[in-house]
């Protein structure tokens, strides 16, 4: 993969962000299921202009605007604290004269996993986060916390998994401020995934799989640089390691479980935690471009592999692998401009610039 | 998968004369939408109704209905699903408790037994949704009818998809909440609880049967790992020593029937990591599978005359593609484990760093990097020995 032979052809970035903008502006009845994960759809959509570097380009600054008044449309309160709704999809319209009601109701709570991405959203977006309910979001993931230090999707709820401890923890650490959590008890739960395998799975006793591996590994690290404790021995890392590595098949794509084909998302999912872990040297960075060369739609967007449907969640993840990891200009040839992409903060998941945005706006003492 | 059209001859809500007395709520959506989904009428029509009586709070057999149209247009609206939950507590015969015991022979409510039914259904078309694993989670701590869900999950396994991640995760977790942790009945804070170590009983011959369809099936091997190392030791399982024998045996026989099998050699390193057994002692059995590899070393194995079955050490069968790369691996940590913290030999480590010239530049040279990695870890190890 890495031998002379890999030629690359062109990323088509114009296609992948045409492919973003189609879905901002409207989706088809067919993707009703992501009613209840808006916001993450739009998230994946706004990042992908951004890692393309073509928003204030491509945005007019008016539209921007609009995205953000509608991004903090979703951030309600109530007696859970505050957090932002997928979108307005249990939310009804007012009926005449009524007064429009600030409270969310027990069916219309702010979501930990839209949470997180909303805060993104308005980061990439340069949002000031003079609206942002600080001590509401604090309660809220207070109010997600499990007796067994998990974290529920929306409070109350028993749907929890290692997704939500993670969005717990890099809200706490966007903030700067994790009094909101119980850190040594998510921890002992995290603990409870990992596998003989060097992975993590999704609850205790599961699989390991790509994705929690990457959730686990940057909770622990993004846990680490506030209290100062290191989770890992070096054989556990050893073992984690050599797990992800060994996902990177043959085709240069990573898979997300043993024995698995590759996914275009696990090539964020894993290469995004083996960067975490400092081996990203390890990683053949021309054969997962290669690979996600070829997961490409003819129209714009990526897709998980070749030949299937793109979609806004595989495009953003591998525009963000690829901004990690950048194939050689040998391999890239003629294209490597094509190719090339501002470098990715791993822990939080967006452009460096976009991730000092976070750091520099949304801690309270920097109000 | 896409979800499941509402059906065409089913009336709008707005239609139906015995929705007459609820005025549907609209979705709120007077700032300019991002990503707006251009919904069906039926999806419109019947969320509109759905919002209403969520205000209302009227939990109803109507609403049951109601629930179920707007989940089977969209599985993940978790919203619904909540409300189709509460809705089904409310509606329960009050005189009806949670069984103490587990698969209790006393027959469920019709309404609970109707839900299963409905949810067996909707578990197969939306294998993919983690609402419908979560709904059934709850229903479950209801009912406790965990010999109902176990079956279930092992016709879905074999029938449907046998790698699916919530489909084994729901195993686990009913295992582990159900099956007790062998010895005794008692949680963590010592209260009593309701387990059925009788749960675990065909577990073995389950992961034999799915490993049988498809010896690469990463999730059937975690699975064993899971039910023989992994949460508590079973009736029958307490000679350790025994039970590793007989794991290291079946994975060694299974690695024999499909050497290049990722998911049988994570196994056998598992069980060795985790039972703190030594690589070395497995060596005559896996450099069998270098071959024709040679990087010395190799005496006393490979070398049993045609026809002595050796069950410690099951041959590679003569079609077999070698060598295997997992094998390389296995050999290479070996010695090095024993160069760096068993007898100290150094040649060890200097046959460990050819194969891994071997692995980076021949066999397994997407990892090429990965390879040249352990090499440089090891010259520095030997300048410390």
């Amino acid at each position: 993969m890495s031998d002379q032979s890999t030629q690359l052809p062109r990323l088509a970035r114009a296609g992948h962000a045409s492919h973003c903008k189609r879905c901002l502006s409207g989706l088809p009845a067919s993707q009703t299921d992501v009613d209840a994960s808006r916001l993450a759809l739009a998230f994946y959509c706004i990042g992908s202009l951004d890692l393309l570097g073509v928003l204030e380009e491509q945005i007019p600054a008016q539209d921007r605007d609009l995205w953000k008044e509608w991004l903090w449309a979703q951030q309600a309160k109530g007696s859970f604290g505050s957090g932002f709704r997928p979108s307005p999809f249990m939310t009804a319209q007012y009926l005449s004269k009524e007064a429009p009601s600030i409270e969310y109701t027990a069916y219309d709570t702010p979501h930990i996993i839209m949470t997180y991405t909303a805060l993104l959203s308005l980061a990439i977006l340069r949002d000031d986060f003079s609206r942002l309910d600080r001590s509401g979001l604090l309660e809220f993931l207070r109010a997600c916390q499990r007796d067994d230090g998990s974290f529920s999707t929306v409070p109350g709820s028993n749907e929890s998994d290692l997704r939500t401890l993670y969005c717990a923890f890099a809200v706490s650490s966007m903030l700067d401020d994790w009094s909101g959590i119980d850190v040594s008890k998510a921890i002992a739960f995290l603990s409870t995934c990992r596998t003989y395998e060097g992975g993590y799975g999704q609850s205790p006793f599961c699989e390991a799989q790509g994705g929690t591996t990457y959730i686990a590994i940057a909770s622990l690290s993004l846990a680490s640089a506030s209290t100062g404790s290191e989770y890992l021995s070096a054989l556990e890392k050893q073992q984690t390691i050599r797990w992800l590595v060994c996902n990177q098949d043959k085709s240069g794509g990573f898979c997300g479980r043993t024995g698995k084909d590759a996914d275009a998302c696990y090539c964020f999912w894993c290469g995004a935690a083996l960067k975490i872990l400092g081996a990203d040297h390890l990683v053949n960075a021309d054969g997962l471009a290669l690979f996600l060369s070829s997961c490409q739609f003819k129209y714009g967007g990526i897709a998980k592999a070749p030949g299937e449907n793109p979609d806004p969640y595989h495009t953003y993840l591998s525009l963000a692998a690829l901004s990690m990891y950048q194939p050689s200009e040998q391999a890239a040839g003629a294209y490597t401009a094509t190719w090339k992409f501002q470098p990715l903060d791993p822990l939080l998941n967006a452009n460096e610039e976009t991730a000092a945005w976070v750091r520099n706006h949304i801690p309270a003492r920097n109000v | 998968m896409p979800p499941i059209q509402y059906n065409d001859d089913e009336p709008l809500y707005s239609e139906r004369p015995e929705w007459s007395d609820v005025q549907p709520l609209e979705q709120y959506e007077n700032i300019t939408p991002l990503a707006p989904i251009f919904y069906s009428p039926e999806y419109k029509d019947a969320t509109g109704y759905l919002r209403a009586v969520v205000k209302s709070g009227e939990k109803s057999q109507r609403v049951l209905g109601l629930t179920e149209s707007v989940i089977r247009m969209n599985p993940a609206h978790y919203s619904a699903w909540q409300y189709r939950y509460e809705t089904l507590v409310a509606l329960i015969p009050s005189d009806f408790k949670t069984p103490s015991t587990i698969n209790s022979p006393d027959p469920l409510p019709q309404i609970l037994q109707d839900e299963i039914k409905l949810l067996d259904q909707l578990s197969t078309a939306f294998l993919k949704t983690y609402q419908v694993w979560h709904h059934r989670r709850l229903l479950l701590l209801l009912t406790r009818q965990a010999g109902h869900e176990l079956n279930f999950i092992k016709k879905g396994l074999i029938e449907v998809d046998e790698k699916n991640y919530h489909t084994w995760s729901y195993r686990q977790w009913i295992l582990g909440s159900f099956g007790g942790l062998g010895g005794g009945g008692t949680d963590e804070s010592g209260d009593w609880q309701a387990v059925d170590e009788d749960l675990w009983v065909g577990e073995l011959d389950f992961v034999d049967m799915m490993l049988a369809q498809d010896v690469r099936n990463n999730s059937a091997w975690h699975h064993r790992f899971f039910v023989v190392w992994g949460c508590g030791v079973r009736d029958g399982e307490e000679d350790r020593e025994r039970v590793l024998k007989r794991e290291l045996i079946y994975a060694k026989q299974n690695i024999s029937l499909a050497p290049n099998n990722p998911s049988a050699w994570n196994y056998l390193r598992g069980v060795l990591t985790h039972t703190k057994t030594p690589f070395s002692p497995l060596l005559p059995f896996a450099i069998q599978y270098i071959q024709p590899l040679d990087f010395g070393g190799n005496e006393g194995s490979g070398q049993e005359p045609k026809g002595i079955v050796d069950l410690e050490n099951p041959p590679p069968s003569e079609t077999a593609q070698l060598p295997c790369v997992q094998a390389m691996e296995f050999v290479a940590d070996a010695w090095e484990a024993d160069a760096l913290q068993g007898d100290g030999d150094q040649e060890k480590l200097k046959r460990a760093v050819k194969v891994w010239e071997r692995l980076a530049t021949e066999h397994d040279v997407i990892r090429n990097k990965y390879w040249e990695h352990r090499i440089r870890d090891a010259h520095v190890a030997m300048k410390k020995l």
